[in-house]
């Protein structure tokens, strides 16, 4: 739907410089654009573009390993693909160290555009760059801690299944004792207590498997409430302000009307004395006159 | 026609953000950043489709007027998004000079002219800046779509192709060329969004032939030249899905004036009459207070609040062709509900408290975090639809106290009797001369109606009669001596419009309307029902759809430009009903046919109609329109 007339526009820079040629009408000699503009390299573009250049280079590190890091493995696989725990850990850290690294330059980018004195459109531009910026670096925290769920989902799982799997050997063992040393009473109790021991571990376990999913939760929604309480203390703090305004306004009002009470008795009185100094000195004239 | 002209032209401006390549579809990708400049054109198309959070989302920093102050912000590329003026070729040829951004991506809304491309070309070369234009495109998106089968033609400037300016007594020939070829042009631009080559049927004898047989010619030229067509490749691929062509139907406002005039009673054309309802926004002042402050006060501030009605919007999207009294209803319904969820949310924190101090408690708890992950996962969409009830509540009232100040449903009904000529119950005489039942501006809609209906003109005692009245109301007759004009020319020319038989029942007997603990308490309001009636134009659409014969529209020129030779002859080559159709008002549009056709294309499944006009004008525009045509 959108023609692209961008040939047809190098054509028509084309005739127009040979018609100024033909004209002869003379304009800047081609020098000055190997010069090109120098420019002022304002800092703030490069640094920009290195921070987006270090969160991309962190966003293909994870993707990269994500297969490696996420793979359950089973118990018995090669282990070219399968990364130790320890490997596992040392991502975390270094991706956790990574971000915090990325916000702080953020942050820093932003102290300095605003100390800058600059037209306000390009602080504002400045300001959106960072934003977008921000988001981009949220996404891929987000990526990845979704990817640090699933592994501690499967760690979870994982652990159930290795619990489950040492009944049988235990019981196994037992039978296969030799009975010369304990009489077949006590063979029993054992057995008995091992029983219950194994069931209130079994118990113990279920319970804990609850609380950590609960508290996988729990902290998800503390992080959002995290959120709402930081933008309600920002909204305070400016009703805060309003507050501290009207209580400066009443004040000033108190003065003011006080003011004016004062002004009104002191104008009565002045009245008072005038009509006073006026009926006495009608009184004189007219004891004078008679 | 698979996805809207809507979808059409969002896509097509999402892809000229994105410098003119597919938009990826990596949700984490690099941001980059842009700077979009646009005249006002380009505010007005792009305003209805993309909000400030999607431009943001797509990159742009910061979005300017071309004609403004624009600061240098170098190592930028800059998206313009302008018309091909001479003003706005000066000032981009300006900005080259001043090297206002690193690199220069030119997108002109309507195609350029070689001598105009050259003014640019000769700027860059002298701002030795050639080659930071990277690159420079026709977009052809010369309209304004507002929903997603509507669209208008230009809201800037729109006195230049007004009916007014169509159709003045002193008008030249250069000047109405200027117009059709400003209309032709915005319509073809149309039409290559939408990828596909209509058949065009029109009335013979008025403005609308001509646009009609510039449109055809245009068409046609670019259909032949086979090097440049903009109907091949990728694009008819897309129109190719619907096997029939689309059927492109011109109307001249003159077939049908009563209609811009009627006082009307669906939730979108009530707030297009009476409020200020521009480009799907309203701007409304809050805390109208009725009572003058006490003296020695200072006078109580009116905000003006800005509401955005969009696509997103479902309430919006299901509502705005309802009758308002359902409108109040469902508000009154979606209140309730949002209460309903919102009081659960509140008791959920109760059953939290009461739920901690009990020991055992795991099971249940687990139950719980459950519905409060739920209940907080939930509370940005409740927090949405409680803002958009606050707008619609916001927006309901105000056209209820209009309605209730301006007893705009005794209007209503009555010019709907007019229209179908059903017996009146009142005077007209009674309704003009009643003092405190709406604006001057009413009653002499009501009464141009009552002319415009009337199948004999009144007499000439009954005229002076209604004249003293009105001027007795405060009345300005101007427009009346136009339509005394145009009665007497369509009388020559047709029969008049016949509005077919609609009725109004008022429903039941009460006359109020009572909502437990509602804000919007209709009181004395007739609830009213309309009965579906077809408007003449939806009547026009419904014969040359389905290609029935009907005296009125036998007579309409068919164009078809794929053809080889043009003909003359309005004998439709094709005989089956067509599918799609797209209607063309010249001289303006409104509301209220909009909604009719959409009231039609439900009724017939499988059609699909868009309605397009030269402009959108409400009553009081078009009243004044109509005012200084008289006073010639």
């Amino acid at each position: 739907m959108a023609v692209d007339i961008t040939l047809l526009f190098k054509a028509s820079v084309k005739t127009v410089k040979t018609r100024n040629k033909a004209i002869g009408v003379g304009f800047d000699s081609p020098k000055d654009e190997i010069f090109k503009r120098s420019r002022p390299k304002s800092g703030f573009s490069p640094k920009a573009k290195e921070v987006i250049s270090n969160i991309t280079k962190l966003k293909d590190f994870l993707l990269q390993h994500r297969k490696d890091y996420v793979s359950a493995g089973s118990l018995i696989s090669s282990d070219l693909t399968r990364m130790t725990d320890n490997e596992r850990d040392q991502i975390d850290q270094d991706a956790q160290i990574f971000m915090r690294t990325c916000s702080e330059a953020i942050k820093q980018l932003r102290n300095e555009a605003e100390k800058q004195v600059t037209s306000a459109q390009l602080r504002k531009h400045r300001g959106a760059v960072l934003d977008l910026i921000e988001v981009y670096l949220r996404g891929v925290c987000k990526l990845y801690s979704e990817q640090r769920a699933i592994r501690v989902k499967r760690t979870v799982d994982k652990k159930r299944l290795v619990l489950e799997v040492p009944d049988n050997p235990v019981n196994l063992w037992d039978e296969g004792r030799t009975e010369d040393e304990l009489s077949p009473e006590e063979v029993q109790m054992f057995e008995q207590e091992n029983q219950r021991l194994v069931s209130e571990m079994n118990s113990l376990v279920d319970e804990v498997r609850q609380i950590e999913g609960k508290v996988v939760e729990i902290s998800r929604l503390q992080e959002i409430f995290a959120e709402k309480v930081l933008q309600q203390e920002t909204e305070i703090g400016s009703i805060h302000q309003l507050v501290v305004g009207a209580t400066e306004n009443v004040k000033e009002g108190n003065e003011d009307i006080r003011e004016a009470i004062k002004n009104n008795a002191g104008f009565r009185v002045w009245i008072l004395f005038f009509l006073v100094m006026c009926s006495f000195s009608l009184l004189f004239l007219d004891w004078y006159d008679s | 026609m698979a996805a809207s002209v809507r979808e059409k032209q969002a896509v097509a401006l999402k892809r000229m953000l994105n410098f003119n390549a597919a938009p990826l579809k990596n949700t984490a990708a690099e941001p980059v950043w842009k700077v979009l400049i646009y005249d006002r054109f380009g505010q007005d198309i792009i305003s209805p489709l993309l909000s400030v959070k999607e431009l943001r989302d797509m990159g742009i920093t910061l979005h300017l007027l071309l004609h403004s102050d624009r600061d240098p912000i170098p190592d930028v590329p800059a998206v313009y998004f302008v018309m091909p003026t001479e003003e706005n070729i000066d000032r981009i040829c300006q900005d080259l000079r001043n090297q206002l951004y690193e690199s220069y991506f030119l997108n002109f809304i309507s195609a350029i002219s070689r001598s105009k491309l050259e003014d640019v070309a000769s700027a860059a070369l002298a701002a030795n800046a050639v080659a930071q234009v990277t690159k420079v495109y026709d977009q052809y998106l010369n309209f304004i779509t507002l929903e997603d089968d509507m669209f208008t033609l230009c809201h800037q400037n729109k006195e230049l192709i007004s009916y007014h300016a169509i159709n003045r007594a002193d008008i030249q020939d250069t000047d109405m060329e200027a117009i059709m070829d400003t209309i032709v042009d915005s319509l073809f631009c149309f039409f290559v969004t939408l990828g596909a080559v209509p058949i065009i049927r029109c009335p013979r004898g008025n403005a609308a032939e001509m646009v009609a047989v510039k449109l055809d010619k245009k068409l046609r030229e670019n259909l032949r030249d086979a090097r440049n067509s903009l109907f091949t490749g990728e694009n008819m691929a897309a129109g190719q899905f619907s096997f029939q062509r689309p059927l492109f139907v011109l109307a001249d406002r003159n077939v049908d004036m009563a209609t811009p005039l009627h006082h009307t009673w669906t939730y979108q054309a009530l707030i297009h009459d009476v409020l200020d309802y521009e480009l799907n926004r309203v701007v409304m002042e809050e805390g109208a207070g009725p009572e003058p402050s006490p003296a020695g006060a200072r006078p109580k501030k009116k905000n003006r609040k800005t509401y955005d009605l969009t696509a997103a919007d479902k309430f919006w999207q299901k509502h705005k062709g309802s009758p308002f009294p359902e409108v109040a209803e469902s508000v009154q319904e979606e209140l309730d509900t949002y209460r309903a969820q919102e009081d659960e949310v509140k008791r959920l924190k109760c059953i939290m408290g009461l739920e901690g101090e009990d020991e055992g408690a795991i099971s249940m708890l687990s139950d719980n975090t459950a519905k409060l992950t739920s209940a907080v996962s939930s509370l940005p969409e409740l927090l949405e639809k409680k803002r958009l009830i606050d707008l619609h509540t916001n927006v309901a009232t105000a056209v209820l106290n209009h309605i209730k100040s301006r007893k705009l449903d005794v209007y209503f009904e009555y010019e709907e009797k007019l229209m179908s000529k059903s017996t009146l119950d009142k005077s007209l005489l009674d309704i003009i001369s009643d003092p405190d039942a709406g604006t001057p501006e009413d009653k002499m809609r009501l009464f141009l109606i009552y002319y415009i209906t009337a199948q004999q003109a009144p007499s000439e005692s009954d005229l002076e009669q209604y004249k003293t009245a009105l001027l007795d109301a405060g009345c300005d007759l101007s427009p009346l001596n136009y339509i005394k004009q145009w009665k007497a020319f369509t009388k020559m020319a047709a029969t008049p419009a016949n509005y077919g038989n609609s009725g109004v029942k008022p429903m039941g007997l009460f006359s109020r309307v009572m909502n437990s603990g509602s804000q919007l308490v209709m009181e004395g309001v007739k609830n009213l029902v309309l009965k579906q009636h077809n408007l003449p134009v939806t009547r026009i659409l419904d014969n040359l759809m389905e290609m029935k014969s009907n005296p009125e529209t036998d007579d309409y020129r068919y164009f078809d430009p794929k053809m080889l030779r043009g003909s003359e002859s309005s004998i439709p080559r094709n005989k089956n009903p067509f599918q799609e159709a797209i209607v063309f008002v010249v001289g303006g549009g409104n509301y209220i046919e909009y909604q009719n056709l959409v009231d039609y294309a439900k009724v017939k499944h499988g059609k699909k109609v868009v309605y397009g006009c030269s402009e959108l004008s409400n009553a009081a525009q078009f009243t004044k329109q109509l005012s200084q045509l008289g006073q010639k």
